[in-house]
């Protein structure tokens, strides 16, 4: 046939025409648009049975109940557990945001060994015989207490555990890292005897006056706190809030009383002043000092020297102090932010005072002066000479930060082996810079660690540990909940990496030690070791999840003793000649120390704390001298310098800085890492003398346009 | 070289000096498509819109084009329906300009939407309460009339009209053109009113919600108003950068005076209207809501008052006043002026229509949202007019798109 | 008035007053539904936050600032009238978003949505967002995704659908057991049940015995005020955002603070004083 151009042409059209008419191009088309419903590259998760788990959180010391929804075995989703005594039923968002942690991109995935530079993949075979072999020469030099050890607490059988490794090798130096417990656990005992604790009964009381503390900022057992601060609406309990700042405890407070910072301690003790001289107190309990204390107060914090000092007037604080006094169930509150940091001990002991002078020590709604937790009983430690010799001298030092300044003082190594277990210092403590030139310094670093954070990088060896959804431990209540509940925690996965509890791997260490190291360690495995601990506890543990180990006010009236305060010990300044001060912000949506903050948790973080990269603080308009809301600064201080961004804020009292606590940590995530700075980059350790804690609230502070 | 396909009598420039003009102008347009397919393949992500810029560049420069285009189907009108004779002379060239902003406008939005392989399911699963799906039926619909009434243009080729039945066809189709005509002023009456209803609907948005008639917004009548009012002024503007590029007159000065005063008619009247439609919305829409005028007007100096004025009064009430008046209508340099003046408010109308909807915080606390464009945005919207100006360059070489063309510029001696 | 037993209105009232900021909720949302996240999530405008909690304050100096927290879900808005015809729904060519007269729930259809933003521009709450990227999980996290909300693929609209798979869960467990309704607690939001301040109250606002109901009081009849709008709380410390606009929504406020219930809409200038004592409803009980 010959193609002329009609012909083509015709041909052309009715192939187009063809196409047009036939079923092809829609069922092109539909597929198309199929695919795209189905892109590979867009998960499916998978179906199945769906079943329920119940556990506990440890992500922070509120030691929450959650329950676990499992879909064919797999963890979907984490929310609070209904009846549980700490939260029935609520939860905070980093617990929710929990599963992040088990599937996190910076999780220690195997033991490491750090050559040169970079961390090697080892067996745990390895690991553990490598790890023995350093400290079997440690022992080998007669120096066991060359040994030491930080944990994040000190209570329950995994911190137990550590302090047994310690003792059967023959260190006596085992520290925890600052906590609200911890200093809790000092107040309690400043004014009423070692041994002892405290728990505040804020569901039960009618007018809380915290001194900083944030109760919807982490203070204490979160959810716990959120949950009596939401019913004061309904219970018509009054909330008054004094700190610098208006955070958001201070936003739902009937009442914020801003305050210079670091005078909290002042206007505690002004209060006490007035209570005193008005007669508002009650004295039944009083031991040691009082007649010093109140002589004291009436001259050192005369209501006019201390409405100066803290920039209040003292009308008002007079009006405090009658309506702290004359409410029924008052309480008074310390700790700013979430109390762990940057805290004093003469500012605790001043805020506990008010309780102790307004007598509701062991009364609902008060305060209840607990004894701490013993109900673990573990069996001798067997220990052999090197041991017992070790183990018998005195600590090297008073607190992880005094440890870090022996380490860093010293010429030779005071320290040959370190453990670091679930604590991250070297992003945490104040100056963090110092804390790794002390790890530096230290030969031999061990850490038991799920994360791959700044202490773990530090470290000369890692056991990678399970994380709390992959293990089990109990958990006892602190960090001031008025009541002692030991939760157990109880794994909802098998372990997703090749990872172990922390038990099992102290268990594996001591016995490639041999010996009465070994000796000491005589379980199989760490769930054998808990069960036989627990004791009688264990089988409500087991079966119900948490034992109620007391609940309610305590018996009895407590005693108290002044000595401490009545001597006036000095207050803590804050570093520095600058104008300015700055202070960290607890900030709920981030956490602080122990634990980095989820890629969820951080997607909640305002954009006027973090936009991009860049942190945002926070300045009163009248003080920004030449700084525009939103631009670019430089803030300097004694120990460091931060380009930051700036957010005016009406809510933060002129002279202060307010930056966010939790960001610019700088290992390797790129979802919550090298974003922002760590505050306490910015800040030097100050420390209180007498309590040895790091009191530095903030320090002095210039800020310039950039 | 290819003498045999340029229209008979026609001078044209030299190929090769068409070949690198076109060359240029198709680079930019290959920067467009770069764009355009890294918009596909990589997704929205491409752009700086937001989630509070889901409207943003793109669907002001669809409106714009749209209302521009709007000369195709109000010349059309005017030459098939009113009889308006003498516009048979610029009736080809407003086609082609309105084919060009109207493919145009469906490549954009296939660009636009997030799930271009799916843009079809809004003729398949049509929710008729949305205005949307009313521009899509008539802009797909109006777009095929379009083509339908290029087509004669195209077949009037030299070597197309050769053939004889496409010559015939050519023909035939001139012959229906009124009924085309009207399907397509009908068309475009309704899908240049509903993208007027797509903002006037959102009652969400106080900036933007109209009351009106039955379902339709006051908006939905402006904006076909407006499109028939600007619309010719773009062709105008069009004709007269085409004559300045050729270096040729192409079409009479009657016919631009005509079609000048029928847009300047259409100009007041639709100012008038529009300021009748502000002054009610600032004073009774938007109170009724809680809003006084200045909160929409004083926050950023990007959307203040001037905005406002630019568009009626500058780029409004001026060029209709220049075009009413014959002197000035008839005075090239005044007449360009409004011809100009009145495609940027057009265009200013259709961008405050979009971008200042989206930039307006509603909840009392919200915030004002200002944003800039991608280069890949602006690379596919330039795209557009890089395939405008190829289109015409083509079309006005191959195609006897100018009938007066021959006629004004008597052949030089040399033929 | 007659009312449709079977017809559920489901609703939430946010307590503000307890609301401390905390964001529970948008975790518990995000986690419950699958919600990605990428690297930088400070860019509040392209964030999928289904749940989003904004930072009010009463533009105060120093030191009379006050600040209140306000969680915006979608606030599944019944349409001027309560006919159904909200603002995003309307506008949806597609017919990718529904809203559910038996629930009053409105939904994204997320295999329908061709992702043309119309929905978005219209919706005055941000409450509706786009997925600008692919949604990507680091290796292995897409272990914890729920089967019972499908991920959203690059290029459409998501948004907070009140959970609705949880409504599915029950009515399903329920059908099982042989019961024609569920129960109260059988169906709650994840932002409910997470909000460790118990500020949110959830329920059926059609149901008498529900304690939304009893905190709102809806009143039957429309504002006379304002023809479009109904469903009016006759609690005078309840209030809707944006309720002048017509757009009905189903999710309350309750505040004891005036300055928290005037931002809860726009006002001319003392507009506020005259409507604020009778705000709750122009009807009494
Ligand atoms: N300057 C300053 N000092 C501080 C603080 C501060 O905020 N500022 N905070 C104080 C406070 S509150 C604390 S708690 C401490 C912080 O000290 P730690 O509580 O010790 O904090 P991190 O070491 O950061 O804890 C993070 C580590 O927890 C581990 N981890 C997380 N989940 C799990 C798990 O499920 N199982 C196990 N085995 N490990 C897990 C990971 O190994 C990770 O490296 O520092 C205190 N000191
Ligand atoms: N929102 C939010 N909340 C948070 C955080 C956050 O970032 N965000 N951070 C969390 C973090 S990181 C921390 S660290 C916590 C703070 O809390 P943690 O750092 O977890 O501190 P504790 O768990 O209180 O650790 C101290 C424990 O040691 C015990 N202890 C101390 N000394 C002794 C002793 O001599 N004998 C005995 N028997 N026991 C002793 C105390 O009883 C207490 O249980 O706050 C947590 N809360
Ligand atoms: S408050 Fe603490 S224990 Fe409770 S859920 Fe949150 S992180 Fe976990
Ligand atoms: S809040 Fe927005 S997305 Fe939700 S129903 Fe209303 S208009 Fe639609
Ligand atoms: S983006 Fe999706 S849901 Fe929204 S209007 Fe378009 S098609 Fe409908
Ligand atoms: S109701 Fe469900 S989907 Fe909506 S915000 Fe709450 S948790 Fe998210
Ligand atoms: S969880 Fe509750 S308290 Fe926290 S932000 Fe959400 S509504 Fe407010
Ligand atoms: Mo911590």
């Amino acid at each position: 046939m010959k193609v002329d151009r009609r012909s083509f042409l015709g041909l052309g059209l009715g192939a187009v025409a063809g196409v047009v008419v036939s079923p092809v191009g829609l069922k092109l088309t539909d597929d198309s648009s199929i695919w795209t419903q189905n892109w590979p590259w867009t998960p499916v998760p998978i179906d199945g049975e769906i079943s329920y788990d119940s556990s506990v959180c440890n992500l922070c010391p509120g030691n929450c109940g959650i329950s676990v929804r499992k879909i064919a075995g797999r963890p979907v989703k984490i929310e609070g557990l209904d009846g549980y005594p700490v939260n029935d039923g609520g939860a905070c968002l980093h617990g929710i945001a929990g599963l992040q942690y088990l599937y996190d991109p910076s999780r220690v995935r195997t033991p490491l060994r750090k050559n040169g530079d970079i961390f090697e993949a080892i067996s745990w075979d390895e690991a553990i015989s490598f790890t023995a072999g350093k400290l079997a020469d440690i022992r080998k030099s007669n120096a066991p207490q060359k040994l030491a050890c930080i944990t994040d607490k000190t209570q329950g059988s995994v911190p137990g555990l550590f302090k047994r490794f310690l003792t059967a090798f023959g260190s006596p130096n085992l520290y925890a890292m600052p906590s609200l417990e911890s200093n809790l656990e000092l107040t309690a005992q400043t004014l009423h005897g070692s041994g002892n604790t405290l728990g505040f009964d804020l569901e039960n009381s009618d007018f809380v006056l915290s001194f900083g503390a944030g109760l919807i900022e982490g203070w204490g057992s979160p959810v716990n706190c959120f949950k009596a601060n939401a019913s004061r609406k309904e219970r018509h309990a009054v909330l008054y809030q004094v700190e610098p700042r208006l955070s958001n405890t201070a936003a739902t407070a009937d009442k914020w009383i801003p305050v210079k910072p670091g005078t909290e301690a002042d206007l505690a003790l002004g209060i006490c002043a007035v209570m005193i001289k008005n007669n508002l107190f009650d004295a039944a309990n009083f031991k040691a000092g009082f007649a010093k204390f109140a002589a004291m107060v009436q001259i050192e914090y005369s209501l006019d020297k201390v409405a100066q000092t803290c920039g209040i007037n003292p009308g008002e604080i007079e009006k405090i102090a009658s309506l702290f006094a004359k409410a029924k169930m008052p309480v008074a509150v310390p700790g700013k932010g979430r109390g762990d940091s940057g805290q004093n001990l003469k500012e605790f002991a001043a805020v506990h005072t008010l309780n102790c002078l307004v007598g509701n020590l062991n009364k609902t709604g008060g305060v209840f002066i607990m004894a701490q937790n013993d109900y673990l009983s573990f069996p001798e430690a067997v220990m052999d000479n090197v041991a017992e010799t070790g183990a018998g001298q005195e600590k090297m030092a008073g607190s992880v930060n005094d440890l870090v300044e022996k380490v860093n003082a010293a010429d030779k190594p005071v320290v040959d082996a370190l453990f670091v277990y679930n604590a991250n210092p070297c992003y945490s403590l104040s100056a963090p810079k110092r804390v790794r030139q002390a790890f530096k310094k230290i030969p031999f670093v061990v850490s038991f660690s799920s994360f791959l954070d700044e202490t773990a990088m530090e470290a000369d060896v890692i056991l990678p540990i399970n994380t709390f959804l992959e293990r089990m431990e109990d958990v006892p209540s602190q960090a001031g909940l008025a009541k002692n509940i030991i939760g157990m925690i109880r794994p909802v996965i098998k372990p997703v990496f090749d990872t172990k509890d922390p038990g099992d791997a102290l268990i594996l260490l001591s016995t490639a030690l041999e010996g009465t190291i070994a000796e000491s360690f005589g379980w199989e495995s760490y769930a054998e070791c808990l069960e036989s601990v627990t004791g009688n506890n264990w089988s409500s543990l087991s079966e119900e999840g948490h034992v109620v180990i007391s609940e309610g006010a305590p018996e009895g009236v407590p005693e108290v003793d002044f000595t401490f305060l009545a001597t006036n010990p000095s207050t803590v300044q804050a570093q520095g000649e600058f104008e300015l001060t700055l202070i960290p912000i607890d900030n709920m949506h981030l956490t602080g120390a122990a634990l980095t903050v989820s890629p969820f948790a951080l997607k909640t973080v305002s954009d006027r704390v973090l936009t991009g990269t860049d942190i945002v603080v926070e300045i009163n308009p009248a003080t920004a001298k030449g700084l525009k809301d939103c631009g670019d600064a430089i803030l300097t201080t004694p120990v460091g310098e931060a380009r930051v961004k700036v957010n005016f804020n009406e809510g933060i009292m002129p002279g202060v800085i307010g930056m966010v606590r939790g960001l610019g940590h700088t290992f390797d995530n790129k979802f919550v890492s090298n974003k922002g700075v760590n505050v306490n980059d910015l800040i030097g350790p100050v420390i209180e003398s007498g309590s040895g804690l790091d009191a530095a609230f903030g320090i002095k502070a210039k800020i310039s346009k950039a | 070289m290819d003498s045999a396909l340029i229209p008979e009598g026609a001078d044209r420039c030299s190929f090769p000096k068409f070949a690198i003009g076109i060359s240029i102008v198709g680079a930019v347009a290959l920067w467009g498509v770069y764009a355009m397919f890294l918009c596909w393949f990589k997704g929205l992500n491409q752009t700086n819109m937001n989630d509070y810029y889901g409207f943003a560049l793109w669907i002001w420069a669809d409106l714009a084009v749209i209302a521009v285009g709007g000369g195709a189907f109000f010349t059309g009108l005017l030459k098939y329906i009113f009889k308006v004779d003498e516009l048979k002379n610029i009736i080809n060239f407003a086609v082609i300009i309105g084919f060009i902003c109207y493919s145009s406008a469906l490549l954009i939005l296939a660009i636009d939407i997030g799930q271009p392989l799916r843009g079809w399911f809004i003729f398949w699963h049509a929710n008729v309460h949305s205005m949307l799906t009313e521009v899509a039926f008539c802009l797909s619909c109006y777009f095929a009339v379009l083509t339908i009434e290029f087509i004669p243009n195209i077949l009037e080729n030299r070597q197309a009209n050769k053939v004889p039945f496409f010559h015939h066809l050519a023909h035939n189709m001139h012959g229906v053109m009124a009924i085309f005509a009207a399907t397509g002023a009908f068309l475009s009456f309704f899908h240049q009113g509903s993208l007027g209803g797509v903002a006037g609907v959102m009652y969400g948005r106080p900036f933007a919600v109209r009351e009106g008639l039955l379902i339709w917004p006051w908006t939905f009548f402006l904006f076909t108003w407006s499109a028939a009012a600007f619309g010719p002024c773009f062709t105008l503007m069009v004709t007269k950068i085409t004559e300045v590029i050729t270096g040729k007159k192409l079409v009479k000065d009657n016919v631009v005076h005509l079609l000048a005063k029928i847009s300047g008619w259409m100009i007041t009247t639709y100012i008038i209207a529009k300021i009748i439609d502000t002054i009610y919305w600032a004073m009774v829409t938007a109170p009724s809501l809680g809003f006084k005028m200045s909160h929409f007007y004083t926050n950023n100096s990007f959307y203040g008052y001037w905005i406002l004025v630019t568009e009626i009064v500058i780029c409004g009430v001026l060029p209709g006043f220049l075009l009413l008046n014959k002197s000035t209508r008839e005075n090239p340099t005044t007449r360009l002026i409004a011809i100009v003046l009145g495609v940027i408010g057009v265009c200013l109308n259709r961008w405050v229509m979009v971008l200042q909807i989206m930039a307006v915080p509603v909840m009392s606390f919200d915030t004002w949202a200002l944003y800039i464009p991608s280069w890949q945005e602006v690379a596919t919207t330039v795209l557009p007019v890089a395939y405008g100006i190829i289109l015409i360059a083509i079309t006005y070489r191959y195609l006897p798109v100018f009938p007066q063309e021959r006629e004004l510029n008597q052949p030089r001696v040399d033929q | 008035m007659i009312q449709d037993k079977k017809a559920h209105k489901f609703g939430m009232v946010i307590d503000l007053d307890k609301c401390t900021g905390c964001g529970s909720c948008m975790v518990s949302c995000m986690s419950e539904n699958n919600v990605p996240f990428k690297e930088d999530e400070s860019r509040k405008k392209d964030s999928i936050t289904w749940m989003r909690v904004y930072k009010l304050t009463n533009g105060k100096s120093f030191p009379d600032t006050q600040v209140v927290y306000m969680p915006r879900p979608c606030q599944h808005c019944s349409g001027k009238g309560g006919h159904g015809h909200s603002p995003c729904v309307s506008v949806c060519p597609a017919t990718a978003t529904d809203y559910g007269y038996d629930t009053g729930i409105v939904s994204q259809i997320y295999t329908r949505c061709f992702g043309c933003r119309y929905c978005m521009g219209a919706c005055p709450y941000h409450a509706r967002y786009f997925n600008w990227w692919d949604p990507k999980w680091p290796e292995g996290m897409e272990n914890y995704l729920s089967p019972n909300v499908s991920p959203r693929m690059r290029g459409v609209v998501e948004k907070c659908s009140f959970c609705y798979h949880r409504y599915q869960l029950a009515r399903e467990k329920a059908y099982g057991e042989g019961r024609d309704g569920i129960e109260e607690s059988e169906y709650q939001t994840a932002c409910t049940t997470a909000c460790p301040a118990g500020a949110i109250v959830f329920g059926d606002l059609n149901d008498p015995s529900h304690m939304v109901h009893q905190i709102v009081k809806p009143d039957p009849h429309p504002d006379p005020m304002n023809k479009y709008v109904v469903d009016k709380s006759r609690n005078p410390k309840v209030f809707r955002l944006l309720e002048r606009l017509g757009t009905n929504t189903k999710i309350y406020y309750l505040s004891e603070r005036e300055w928290v219930r005037k931002a809860g809409d726009n006002y001319l200038d003392g507009e506020w004083d005259k409507v604020k004592n009778h705000h709750g409803s122009s009807s009494h009980e």
